[in-house]
């Protein structure tokens, strides 16, 4: 599926419906177009140039099948071209299969070290149907169900310092707590001496704590 | 460029990623510096870290509580967080493993791209190696390059763990600020922010808040209980 479209994406060129999928003409009545409908709500426009598929108004799928890698060096031209004239977020989805793998390491330098774009492997068309039906799925979803996503002010500065103390060697999850508890900040911790330090952990780890801040 | 590119391993690695310590050492002459990081696998940059999982880990929902914290907790701590994806190791006299792609595996990609969350693939050890001093290359060339003072020794060595265990107190602060200093340079009563700013060339605000943080005062009511041990400490929280 070598793209012969001379017209680059341009952001809001293309106006992707909630939900829905946009996709390249020249994917109607492939096997990848039709698992996708049903999953999505698939349609297709004409002159979507480099991109085969719209996901949202910013993130679109360039399509790399076993035959363009085979072919030679022109879907790296494609993506290249892509890259400089779009500002919307490329997903490049590359058919990996026993014939291709001896490509996908090049194509993965190139793509994600040096465009700066996404990368996902897939065995044929029926496992991109999967992957992008996933992604239209995280689209539509709310921000706050993924997991991922960092959390502001969820990272309570207690829960830090009790990792940080128990990064000490011969500290574990009691003995964190109880430094914390008696000395009240880590700068008291790595500042108390090891006669301060006896008679809440014990002797031999309050000799491991000094020896370990090297004072 | 003039610098050596240095590659910070958690210890942890040392048995189950040899090949890609000993590749990165022997093939690509990246420094390599084994510490507790604790947090993540690896780190390629002071604000990149890498984690390494097996795809059949990912592809299975048996660990999704796990793979979720860890990368929650590295996501909060770096500006730039990587997972690599490795092909399982086939043990010696088995054919090659076939797994099964699952809608688990797809939907953990899809929140993983939607996080900014970089992906890679890999299909061995030593092609973990070439990624890990790839992005370091990259993050070289944008200036983001780890500095550790040339010889590390004995215990100096773990000045590194408080930096990387140490989460910032606002999300985005370097949690390696604490590179070009040794701990107790800094937990010296008379070190200020502008010290720690100067010696482990970061900037003000993130000295401050590294200085803040050394300093802060913990209140055991604060701290969620999910992370205290079993039995009597969960009972000490509640008090």
């Amino acid at each position: 599926m070598a793209a012969k479209g001379n017209v680059p994406a341009a952001p809001g060129s293309v106006i992707v419906p909630y939900g829905h999928v946009v996709g390249n003409e020249k994917w109607r009545g492939s096997e990848l177009a039709r698992r996708l409908q049903g999953k999505t709500k698939l349609i297709f426009e004409d002159g979507l140039g480099l991109v085969d598929f719209h996901l949202s108004n910013r993130i679109c799928v360039l399509y790399i099948s076993e035959a363009d890698l085979v072919a030679g060096d022109e879907f790296k031209r494609r993506l290249v071209r892509f890259r400089n004239a779009s500002s919307l977020g490329g997903i490049v989805i590359v058919e990996k299969t026993p014939l291709s793998e001896q490509y996908f390491s090049a194509v993965q330098k190139l793509v994600v070290l040096q465009l700066g774009m996404v990368l996902l492997p897939v065995a044929n068309q029926e496992e991109a149907s999967q992957l992008i039906t996933q992604i239209v799925r995280e689209q539509s979803k709310d921000h706050t169900s993924n997991p991922f996503i960092r959390k502001q002010c969820s990272q309570l500065v207690e829960a830090s310092m009790f990792r940080t103390v128990q990064q000490i060697p011969g500290v574990g999850k009691t003995k964190a707590l109880l430094l914390l508890q008696q000395f009240g900040s880590i700068h008291q911790i790595c500042n108390a001496s090891v006669k301060e330090l006896e008679p809440v952990v014990g002797q031999t780890v309050a000799q491991q704590i000094h020896t370990f801040f090297g004072s | 460029s003039d610098t050596a590119l240095c590659v910070l391993v958690d210890s942890r690695e040392i048995s189950s990623g040899a090949d890609v310590i000993s590749s990165l050492k022997a093939v690509h002459g990246v420094k390599v510096q084994v510490c507790s990081l604790g947090s993540s696998d690896y780190v390629v940059s002071n604000r990149m870290a890498v984690e390494r999982r097996f795809l059949s880990e990912l592809l299975s929902s048996a660990n999704r509580n796990k793979v979720t914290q860890r990368l929650q907790h590295l996501h909060s701590m770096f500006e730039r967080v990587c997972v690599i994806v490795e092909k399982d190791r086939t043990k010696p006299g088995e054919t090659s493993r076939f797994l099964q792609r699952t809608q688990h595996y797809d939907a953990t990609l899809a929140a993983l791209l939607q996080a900014g969350i970089r992906l890679l693939f890999s299909s061995c050890q030593e092609e973990t190696a070439l990624l890990l001093k790839e992005l370091a290359l990259v993050e070289q060339r944008k200036k983001a390059a780890i500095c550790v003072p040339t010889e590390v020794q004995g215990h100096k060595q773990d000045m590194l763990w408080l930096s990387l265990s140490s989460a910032p107190t606002s999300p985005c602060s370097a949690p390696l600020s604490f590179h070009a200093l040794p701990i107790s340079q800094h937990l010296s009563c008379a070190v200020s922010p502008s010290d720690i700013a100067a010696g482990a060339q970061v900037s003000l605000q993130r000295a401050e808040e590294t200085y803040r943080y050394l300093r802060y005062g913990f209140d055991v009511h604060m701290l969620p209980e999910n992370l205290c041990a079993k039995g009597k400490s969960s009972s000490t929280t509640r008090s």
